[in-house]
C-alpha cells in the first residue's frame, strides 16, 4: 500500500527530472556514460558521455579503443565513411563486430546516414571525409544530446566536447630487417571544450604481454612462409 | 533408463547399408563385389563380394587377394545418412512415421500400422515393396515386441508373435546385443561389454536375462543395466517418430521470362505478402527467408536474408519486398557479390521467383538472437541500418566479421548487412607466415602504391630467393588527395615531370627509422587470383617524435601500401 509520502517523493522527484532537463534548476545534468576501458581514463576522465560529440585526430586505433568496451557491453556501432577499417583490429581491440556496421561510402548522402545512425545507433564513428557542413555538423550534435548517442569523429569537428589529437607516437620492436611491431608509446593531446586547457598523456599503447601468452606468436610463425 | 511399456515394432532393415549407399552414388549394379573401406579395415562388404570371400574386418590387402576384382569405395557418413532419406521417404509411403534409428535401420511401431494394412505380414510386404519400389533398395523386415528382439527378427525376416520376444531372444549370441547400439561409442561399449560376458561364460541372451538385475548393474554398472534390460526383451524408449511438414514457400513461375525489375517489383510484394499470409495461417514465424529464382537458361538462384520479424509484426511484406527487390537487382544487372567469383551465373531473365520461410517457430516463441533477444535497442539499431540501406542500397551497409588469412584484407570479411554470407575461410586455420599481431587500424580496400627506396634514391628490390638489394632508406607514400602542397611539388619541373602528369601523388619522402623482414607469403599459387609477396614492416619517421609504420608488399617488382598501424 502506497502511502501519501511516498507519492509526494516520487512526485518531486519526477519534477527535479524535467526541471534539471529543461533547466529551470542551476544543478549540472550529467548523462549516462557508456563503459570505457581503465587505459584510457587519463583521456577522457569522465568517461564517454552519452550525447557527446568526441574528435580523435591521428589515430584509428585510438577510436576503436574509444569504442571498444562499450561495445562489448552492447551497445550497438556505426561505422561511417572508413572503407579501410581495419576488421581484425576491431576485433582485437574487443569491438564485437556482431553489433558493428560500416556504411563505407554514403556519398553525397552523408547527413542523411549519419542522421539515421544517431537516431539508431549507440556510437556513430564518422570517418575524416564526409560531406558534412557545419551546419549538418551542429544538427548532428544536437541530435545526438537529444537521443544519447556518442559521435566520434575521425579528424577534427568543431565545437567537439573533447578533442584528441595524437602528436607523437614511437614504436617499438623492429629492428633493422629483423623483429616485428610490438606495441608503441602514443602522445596524445587532450582538449575539452569546457575544461580550456591543453593536456599532454602518454599511453602505452598495442604492447602484448610476452608473459601472458607466450605460445601465440612464436618467431617460427613470423617467418613461416609457403601457402 | 527406466524401463516404458513395451512396445511392439516393426524394423526394416537394408544389409550391408554403408557399402549399398555408396554403390547407389557410384552408380554400380549389385553385383559388384564392392567395401567400402575406412583407415585400414573395410567396413562393409557387399554380397557378391562376401561370395567372393572378402570379409568385414580385414585389410584392404587381404580383401583384394580374395577377390581381385574388388571395388574400394571411400568412407562417409554423410553419404549413409543423406541416401537413406530415400528408404525412408519411401517407407513412409507405407506408413505414416518412421524413426531413422541410423543409417539402415528404420523403426515403426507396428500396432497401427499393422491394423490399418490388415495384418502384419501385409504391413511388411507393404514396406518391402514400396522400399524396392521407390528407393530401389532390397531390405528385410521383422517384428517384436521390444528393441533388440525386433532387430534380430528383421535380420531373420522373422515375424516373432507378440509376448514370444524372451523366448526368441534365449537362445541368441550374446554378441548380438551390439546390434540394438545405435551410436558408434555405444557400439564399442556394448561390444566390450559381450566380450566380458562370453568369457565369464555367458554366451546366450537367455544366460544374461536369467541373472539378477542388481548383481548385474552392480557389477558392470550403466551398460550393464541397459544390456540386461534388452536381452530380457524390455524396451528403453518409444520409437521417436519423424513426422515431415511442407515447406512454407511461395513461388510464382512466369509466362515470358521478365527482366524488369519494376515487373518484378509487384511480384515480389505480392510474394511476400502470400508468404506473410501462409505463415499466419499455419500459425508460425520465420527467422530467415530463402530467396529462390531460376533464370531463362535454367541457373537456380539463391540467397538467404536474415529477417527480424519479432520486431516487425505488420510490416514484413514490405520490409520483404525491399530485400526481394535489392536481391534482384544485383541478379538481373550482375553486380550482386557473387557475380565477379567464377561459377556464378550470367544476368538472365527470371522464369521464376520465390520465396522460403527457414528456421520457423511458433508464433509467440521466437528464439532470441546472437545479441540476445530482441531488445528495444536492438530493434531500433535495426530499424536504423535498415533506412540507411533504403538510401544507399544493398551494399551500402555492410555487416564485418573475421575470417582466416595471413594478410590483414584477406582477414577482413564483408557481406552486405542482413544477409547470410558465411566467411570463406576458417580462423581456426594454423594460417602459417600470417602477419603477426597486432593488427592494423587501416587496410585501405586495395593496396595503394609505394616506393621504397635506397640510401642513393635507388629502388629497393627483393630476390626470389628473399635477398634484399639494399636497406630500405626512404619510403613515399601516396599523398593525401586534399595536400595542395604535394599536389603543388609533384607538378613542379622540378620532380622530373614535364606536361601532363601519369600515376600517383607522391608525399615527401620519410626516412626508415627501423624495419622487419621480408616475410615471403605465395598463395593459392593453384589458381587465378595467386598472389606471391614478401611483407615488410617499417617504421617511418612522420615528424620530430612520431613515428609512423606502415606494412608494405613486395610483389612482381612494384611495391604497395597494405596497411597503416595508425
Amino acid at each position: 500500500m502506497e502511502t501519501a509520502e511516498d507519492r509526494l517523493a516520487r512526485a518531486r522527484a519526477a519534477l527535479e527530472g524535467v526541471q534539471r532537463r529543461v533547466g529551470t534548476t542551476r544543478d549540472r545534468w550529467s548523462a549516462p556514460t557508456l563503459p570505457l576501458a581503465a587505459v584510457l581514463d587519463q583521456l577522457l576522465p569522465e568517461g564517454l558521455r552519452r550525447g557527446r560529440v568526441v574528435a580523435v585526430e591521428g589515430s584509428t586505433a585510438l577510436l576503436l579503443s574509444l569504442v571498444a568496451a562499450a561495445s562489448a557491453a552492447g551497445s550497438w556501432t556505426a561505422v561511417v565513411g572508413m572503407p579501410s577499417l581495419g576488421v581484425v583490429a576491431a576485433a582485437r581491440r574487443g569491438l564485437d563486430l556482431d553489433r558493428l556496421a560500416s556504411v563505407p561510402h554514403p556519398g553525397a548522402q552523408a547527413p542523411a546516414v549519419a542522421g539515421a545512425c544517431v537516431d539508431g545507433m549507440d556510437v556513430v564513428v564518422l570517418g575524416p571525409r564526409l560531406a558534412l557542413s557545419d551546419a549538418d555538423r551542429r544538427r548532428l550534435a544536437s541530435r545526438a544530446r537529444e537521443r544519447g548517442a556518442v559521435i566520434l569523429s575521425a579528424g577534427p569537428w568543431p565545437g567537439a566536447h573533447v578533442s584528441l589529437a595524437v602528436t607523437g607516437s614511437r614504436w617499438h620492436g623492429l629492428g633493422a630487417g629483423d623483429g616485428r611491431l610490438r606495441g608503441r608509446d602514443l602522445m596524445v593531446e587532450v582538449r575539452g571544450r569546457q575544461s580550456g586547457g591543453t593536456r599532454l598523456v602518454t599511453l602505452p599503447f598495442d604492447a602484448d604481454a610476452p608473459a601472458r601468452r607466450p605460445a601465440q606468436m612464436p618467431a617460427v610463425q613470423v617467418l613461416g612462409g609457403a601457402a | 533408463m527406466s524401463p516404458v511399456p513395451v512396445v511392439r515394432r516393426a524394423v526394416l532393415w537394408v544389409p550391408d547399408w554403408p557399402v549399398v549407399a555408396a554403390m547407389t552414388e557410384a552408380g554400380l549394379g549389385a553385383d559388384v563385389p564392392a567395401a567400402v573401406l575406412h583407415g585400414r579395415g573395410l567396413v562393409a562388404v557387399s554380397a557378391a563380394a562376401r561370395a567372393a570371400g572378402v570379409r568385414r574386418g580385414s585389410t584392404r590387402r587381404l580383401a583384394q587377394r580374395a577377390c581381385p576384382d574388388l571395388v574400394l569405395l571411400p568412407h562417409d557418413e554423410g553419404r549413409d545418412s543423406r541416401q537413406f532419406e530415400a528408404v525412408a521417404a519411401a517407407a513412409e509411403q507405407a506408413v505414416s512415421g518412421v524413426e531413422i534409428s541410423r543409417p539402415g535401420l528404420l523403426m515403426i511401431p507396428a500396432d497401427g500400422a499393422a491394423r490399418f494394412h490388415g495384418s502384419e505380414e501385409a504391413l511388411a510386404e507393404a514396406l518391402v515393396t514400396s522400399v524396392a519400389e521407390q528407393a530401389g533398395i532390397e531390405s528385410s523386415v521383422g517384428m517384436a515386441d521390444g528393441l533388440l528382439a525386433a532387430v534380430l527378427a528383421a535380420r531373420g525376416s522373422a515375424l516373432v508373435p507378440p509376448g514370444g520376444s524372451p523366448g526368441f531372444l534365449a537362445p541368441a549370441s550374446v554378441e548380438s546385443i551390439a546390434l540394438a547400439a545405435m551410436e558408434k561409442a555405444q557400439r564399442e561399449e556394448a561390444e566390450r561389454l559381450a566380450s566380458v560376458l562370453v568369457r565369464l561364460g555367458i554366451v546366450t541372451l537367455g544366460d544374461l536375462a536369467s541373472l539378477p538385475f542388481a548383481d548385474i548393474l552392480a557389477r558392470f554398472g550403466p551398460v550393464g543395466a541397459w544390456a540386461h534390460r534388452l536381452a530380457s526383451g524390455q524396451d528403453l524408449a518409444p520409437p521417436v517418430l519423424r513426422r515431415s511438414e511442407e515447406d512454407i514457400a511461395v513461388e510464382r513461375v512466369f509466362e515470358d521470362p521478365v527482366e524488369r525489375i519494376d515487373h518484378l517489383v509487384p511480384v515480389a510484394a505480392e510474394l511476400a505478402d502470400g508468404l506473410d499470409r501462409a505463415l499466419l495461417d499455419a500459425g508460425v514465424r520465420c527467422g530467415r527467408v530463402r530467396i529462390t529464382a531460376r533464370t531463362e537458361k535454367g541457373h537456380d538462384l539463391a540467397r538467404v536474408w536474415r529477417t527480424d520479424v519479432g520486431a516487425r509484426a505488420g510490416a514484413f511484406a514490405r520490409h520483404m519486398t525491399d530485400r526481394v527487390r535489392w536481391q534482384l537487382e544485383g541478379w538481373l544487372s550482375g553486380t550482386s557479390g557473387t557475380a565477379g567469383r567464377e561459377g556464378a551465373p550470367e544476368p538472365a531473365p527470371l522464369v521464376a521467383l520465390g520465396l522460403v520461410a527457414e528456421d520457423v517457430v511458433p508464433l509467440g516463441s521466437e528464439q532470441s538472437y546472437l545479441w540476445g533477444g530482441t531488445s528495444g535497442a536492438d530493434a531500433r539499431a535495426h530499424r536504423a541500418l535498415e533506412r540507411v540501406q533504403g538510401l544507399l542500397g544493398l551494399e551500402g551497409v555492410l555487416a564485418v566479421a573475421e575470417q582466416g588469412g595471413r594478410s590483414p584484407r584477406d582477414r577482413a570479411h564483408l557481406a552486405p548487412w542482413g544477409q547470410e554470407a558465411p566467411p570463406a575461410r576458417a580462423i581456426a586455420h594454423p594460417w602459417p607466415g600470417r602477419i603477426p599481431d597486432p593488427p592494423p587500424a587501416t587496410v585501405p580496400p586495395v593496396p595503394r602504391p609505394a616506393l621504397v627506396l635506397d640510401a642513393g634514391g635507388g629502388a629497393v628490390t627483393i630476390s626470389r630467393r628473399l635477398a634484399v638489394s639494399a636497406p630500405p632508406t626512404w619510403v613515399r607514400l601516396e599523398a593525401d588527395p586534399a595536400d595542395e602542397r604535394a599536389r603543388a611539388a609533384n607538378r613542379h619541373p622540378s620532380s622530373g615531370h614535364v606536361g601532363r602528369i601519369e600515376g600517383p601523388v607522391w608525399d615527401r619522402p620519410r626516412p626508415v627509422e627501423s624495419w622487419a623482414g621480408p616475410w615471403p607469403v605465395a598463395e593459392r599459387w593453384w589458381s587465378e587470383d595467386a598472389s606471391r609477396r614478401a611483407y615488410v614492416q617499417v617504421a617511418l619517421r612522420d615528424t620530430e617524435e612520431s613515428q609512423l609504420a606502415v606494412l608494405l608488399a613486395y610483389t612482381s617488382g612494384r611495391w604497395e601500401l597494405e596497411a597503416v598501424y595508425d
